[in-house]
């Protein structure tokens, strides 16, 4: 039958498929995309303009929200916060995760296994009860040390979760070779193991602090004004007067753009992690 | 091959050490359970000590507003829960409603989504970057955005609608749109995940059926129902399971555009058990909606990897 | 002869004594150098604060970390961080007769009556005779003074001047004109600004407050020997008519309008009236934000079958008891109600809660909205304290309540929806009364 259809015709037709294909493509990403673009162009626009009706598309746009969220409400210290909170709960994620991970793969750790999943499964409310009144008897509340050890409930599952597969994916002959010229098992871990699992690790990493980064509900609980963190400064953000809409979303863009800009460099690495573990075992 | 001198030579099987206890020895014959210990402590403390304080603060009645300690009541604030909390059951309820309808939805879109992406074109890198973008952004930050694109009088959304010929809708302001309008912004959030692991899936299936398929000429829906989606199984399983699993934990995004409201028509029992904790500060209470909670996510959950357990045998 | 020259000598000491030690020993420099944190509410009162807080720096030499949160946010921040009594605070701005019972029970106050004695740390102008009578009996719990106010609120009619000027209308007095109004104006245009008739709070909880004068208004109670009495009759009419004003007469999603919203409306000139505490003028009329400066007209709350029944609301500045540097707070609170500074607030509008404040020459020709003035005396002389039932379990009580206040919003039975209320607050005030 196609052989009856000339040449030229055919890759007329392929043409014609193959746009109607891409324009499917776009349509489909069209919806995630807008909402970032609502977001940043309402960080640009005034008062007026943001409640004006019908919505603007098109505006002179101003950078007043993004100075007065930086410079009125000491965004700096927030970042910072975050930064502190992600990075050591990440830390103390990988010190702690990377040999029990090990051990999992290699070792047939079975309890520590369902301890890791019962940790991911339980939801952050039955933490924050016996957290709060823990860490306000010992007069950690506001501090560094309460919000990472709370995080570590965030960062550790992750972390051992996409270790444990990349662990077993490291070839037994490379351990077992090492074994054999009289490494010891720590060694093994050390030198070979944990070297092949880099590009893992990597995705371990990025993703432990992302989601650490992204949570909310203990900086809500455990911090006051020195160790709030992004999401709850940007909560606590509704003005007092009006709602200050190019303000919040100048506070939200500066919130998720971190992430953004880190995920631009490191999709592959974020896709491998979100598919790895689940795909294994 | 040189033999590498390590420091702890492993014992060879049998061999007695003639001096009592070695340290070398010992790390080397219990590695496998001297390895995640402290990982293990740290799981220990970070799991047991919570659900010990609730267990054990589920059975008193605080008050946090008195200058009185907290009380044992036993099995109170279960029976209390069960028998007379109106709002309790609503929760539950609510919750079941969010959870199945999200996850069936992100599902659902999310296959659709995979299989019209599984193709090899141009600028595949940038849309799987797309579709990263709302999966890992801020809950909170963006939640607060899809409040101010909710607004029922001067929102895009509706201005969307309107355009289009639609009646406006009230979104988060009324009890019967509130939970769509929150199962949508979840979507939203979430298809990505399901459009990469099912992706992930689709990549490692096998090509034989497919070339066989095709050589008998069927067509391009058969193929799909006969052929991937069976296929698929286990990654469908796994998918479900991990979605299920975190929607579950859904708190941010509600608490922030709704706070349950209006009138608890989008109270999840997460924000229910919130609510009386820290802004009624009936701790005791709390604390045992806490452990109903816990039990209820751990049965779901042990389903799940159940089912997910049984799509592999066959 | 000895014993009556000693008399004398002593009644002169007596009355030469508090002179010389007053005046002598009083400094707000004394403890210069401390640093103290303050939490507040993001009102009126709150903000205008926040204004004036380098002057106390400059008066005392004391460092202050002043924070403010949205109401909603305050309110649970402030009940943590007093619940975690790590002393992390040692200012709150509380409003003594919403959660004053509460706080004072679970013993986060630190009385001030022996402050106030304490010549070195309270000016001897202070004049606690000039604070309104009200707001300190508001303040005083088992005999004991926990906190200074600085505002007095009462509830005011807020309308659109140059729209009622332009259709002749007349001020609503009475409840019924309020509704016909509210009817006429919806979806008025002014400058071609669409806009509703009415705006009120529908937020669950928020509403209740606002809701109390209709109650009132309608002749009903919170409580009628000391149980709950929401779902009376008077009630019930109450909770109807707001809730049908809104639902007609109001922006969509109205039950997601806290104060917040209301005022946003209202300063896009998108609302023809709106009911709420007199403070308001404090946004209205700032030029940098509103677009309605100088065309609000201030009324008294309109009256009901029973009569105007408004509300009065108080805010003050209280010493955390776990506060480590409680002399440098208590300064803080001092100032905070000091006549000067509640005069600053007052010219803001940020209503006074001493009466020297409402005499003021300054404020009489600063102050160029009579109206609201004449409003706020009136509203003032008649306005009844509880804004908010009387109990201990404030936020959950004004949960219950809202929902009704929700339910009648969004059109459903009206009678149902109140009983249901009032069965909730029986059932909170068990669990929680007495303990």
């Amino acid at each position: 039958m196609e052989l009856l259809v000339s040449g030229r015709q055919r890759s007329a037709r392929k043409i014609l498929v193959d746009i109607g294909y891409y324009a499917g493509v776009v349509a489909i990403c069209i919806p995630f995309v807008f909402v970032f673009y609502w977001m940043v162009l309402g960080a640009m626009k005034t008062q007026v303009q943001n409640t004006a009706s019908p919505p603007l598309f098109w505006f002179s746009p101003t950078f007043a929200n993004f100075y007065k969220v930086f410079v009125a409400n000491q965004l700096l210290t927030y970042i910072e916060n975050s930064f502190a909170v992600s990075g050591g709960a990440t830390l103390a994620a990988l010190i702690l995760g990377l040999p029990a991970a090990h051990a999992i793969a290699r070792y047939r750790q079975r309890g520590v296994a369902i301890g890791i999943l019962l940790a991911r499964m339980a939801p952050h409310l039955s933490y924050i009860v016996p957290f709060f009144i823990l860490f306000q008897k010992l007069g950690w509340i506001d501090t560094y040390a309460s919000m990472i050890l709370s995080h570590l409930v965030i960062t550790l599952p992750i972390v051992v979760w996409i270790m444990i597969g990349a662990f077993e994916d490291v070839p037994l002959e490379l351990e077992e070779a090492a074994r054999i010229d009289g490494c010891s098992r720590w060694r093994v871990f050390t030198r070979i193991s944990f070297p092949v699992c880099r590009t893992a690790l990597a995705t371990a990493t990025i993703l432990s602090f992302i989601f650490s980064w992204n949570n909310f509900i203990f900086a809500l609980i455990l911090t006051g004004p020195d160790r709030r963190t992004l999401p709850v400064a940007v909560f606590n953000f509704i003005s007092g007067d009006e709602i200050d809409w190019g303000g919040l979303s100048a506070a939200a863009t500066l919130i998720t753009l971190p992430i953004l800009l880190l995920i631009l460099f490191v999709q592959r690495h974020i896709v491998q992690g979100m598919t790895a573990g689940g795909l294994k075992e | 091959m040189p033999v590498q001198h390590a420091v702890e030579t492993t014992p060879s099987l049998g061999a007695q050490t003639p001096r009592g206890f070695r340290p070398g020895e010992f790390f080397e014959r219990h590695f496998g359970r001297l390895l995640p210990l402290p990982a293990a402590l740290t799981i220990a403390a970070l799991i047991i000590f919570p659900l010990a304080f609730n267990l054990y603060m589920s059975v008193q009645a605080w008050f946090v507003s008195s200058t009185t300690p907290p009380e044992f009541v036993g099995l109170k604030n279960y029976l209390e829960i069960f028998g007379k909390d109106a709002r309790f059951w609503n929760a539950t309820w609510i919750t079941v409603k969010f959870t199945t309808l999200s996850v069936a939805l992100q599902l659902v879109l999310g296959l659709a989504i995979a299989v019209y992406l599984h193709r090899d074109f141009r600028g595949r890198g940038l849309v799987r970057t797309v579709m990263l973008l709302p999966m890992v952004s801020t809950p909170v930050a963006v939640a607060l955005i899809w409040v101010i694109m909710f607004n029922p009088s001067l929102g895009i959304l509706n201005y969307f609608l309107t355009s289009l010929g639609l009646k406006p809708l009230l979104w988060l302001g009324h009890p019967r749109t509130v939970l769509p309008s929150l199962i949508l912004m979840d979507t939203w959030k979430w298809t990505p995940f399901m459009v990469l692991i099912i992706h992930a899936g689709l990549q490692s299936l096998p090509l034989t059926p497919f070339e066989a398929a095709r050589i008998d000429g069927a067509s391009r829906w058969q193929v799909l129902r006969y052929i991937t989606l069976p296929l698929l199984r286990s990654t469908i399983a796994v998918a479900l399971m991990f979605r299920t699993m975190d929607s579950l934990k859904t708190f941010d995004t509600i608490y922030v555009m709704t706070e349950g409201g209006p009138n608890n028509a989008s109270e999840i029992l997460n924000i229910y058990t919130f609510q009386t904790g820290f802004k009624y500060f009936h701790i005791g209470y709390a604390s045992a909606l806490a452990v109903i909670l816990i039990v209820f996510v751990f049965a779901v959950n042990l389903l799940l990897v159940r089912l997910r357990e049984r799509s592999w045998s066959y | 002869m000895f014993g009556r020259f000693a008399c004398v000598l002593i009644a002169c000491g007596l009355l030469l004594s508090p002179t010389l030690v007053g005046a002598a020993s009083f400094d707000w420099q004394v403890l210069k150098g401390t640093s103290i944190r303050v939490m507040a509410n993001k009102n009126a009162s709150g903000e205008a604060i926040q204004a004036l807080v380098p002057d106390f720096e400059k008066l005392t030499g004391i460092k202050v970390q002043y924070e403010t949160f949205t109401e909603d946010q305050y309110r649970q921040k402030v009940l943590l961080e007093l619940a975690a009594g790590t002393g992390s605070v040692d200012v709150i701005h509380t409003a003594t007769t919403q959660e004053g019972l509460k706080f004072w029970k679970s013993g986060w106050y630190e009385p001030l009556d022996d402050y106030l004695k304490n010549a070195k740390l309270t000016d001897p102008n202070f004049d606690l005779a000039d604070i309104s009578k009200p707001a300190i009996r508001g303040n005083t719990f088992d005999g004991k003074l926990v906190a200074l106010p600085t505002t007095q609120q009462t509830t005011m009619l807020y309308y659109r001047k140059d729209v009622f000027d332009k259709l002749k209308l007349k001020v609503p007095e009475t409840f019924e004109e309020l509704e016909q109004t509210a009817k006429k104006l919806n979806n008025a245009e002014e400058a071609g600004q669409k806009m509703v008739g009415i705006v009120l709070r529908g937020k669950k909880a928020a509403a209740t407050s606002q809701w109390a004068p209709y109650l009132f208004g309608f002749g009903g109670t919170w409580l009628k020997n000391g149980k709950p009495a929401i779902s009376s009759p008077e009630a019930v009419k109450a909770f109807d008519f707001y809730g049908s004003l809104l639902r007609n007469y109001g922006p969509p999603g109205a039950v997601n309008y806290h104060w917040y919203e209301c005022i946003s409306l209202f300063v896009q000139a998108k609302a023809a009236m709106y009911t709420d505490v007199s403070n308001r003028i404090f946004f209205f009329e700032d030029p940098a934000k509103s677009q309605v400066v100088g065309k609000v007209g201030y009324a008294l709350f309109p009256a009901g079958p029973a009569g105007r029944r408004p509300t009065m609301e108080v805010w003050s500045m209280a010493v955390s008891s776990k506060s480590k540097k409680k002399d440098a707070a208590y300064l803080f609170v001092e100032w905070a109600a000091s006549k000067e500074n509640v005069l600053k607030m007052h010219l803001k509008g940020a209503p006074s809660a001493r009466a020297s404040s409402w005499k003021d020459p300054k404020f009489l020709t600063e102050q160029k909205h009579k109206d609201w003035i004449d409003a706020s005396l009136k509203s003032l002389d008649i306005a009844t304290t509880d804004w908010n039932p009387p109990v201990l379990a404030v936020s959950e009580v004004r949960d219950a309540i809202g929902e009704a206040i929700v339910s009648s919003i969004l059109g459903e039975n009206v009678k149902a929806a109140a009983d249901k209320a009032n069965t909730e607050f029986a059932k909170i005030m068990e669990k929680t009364e007495g303990k």
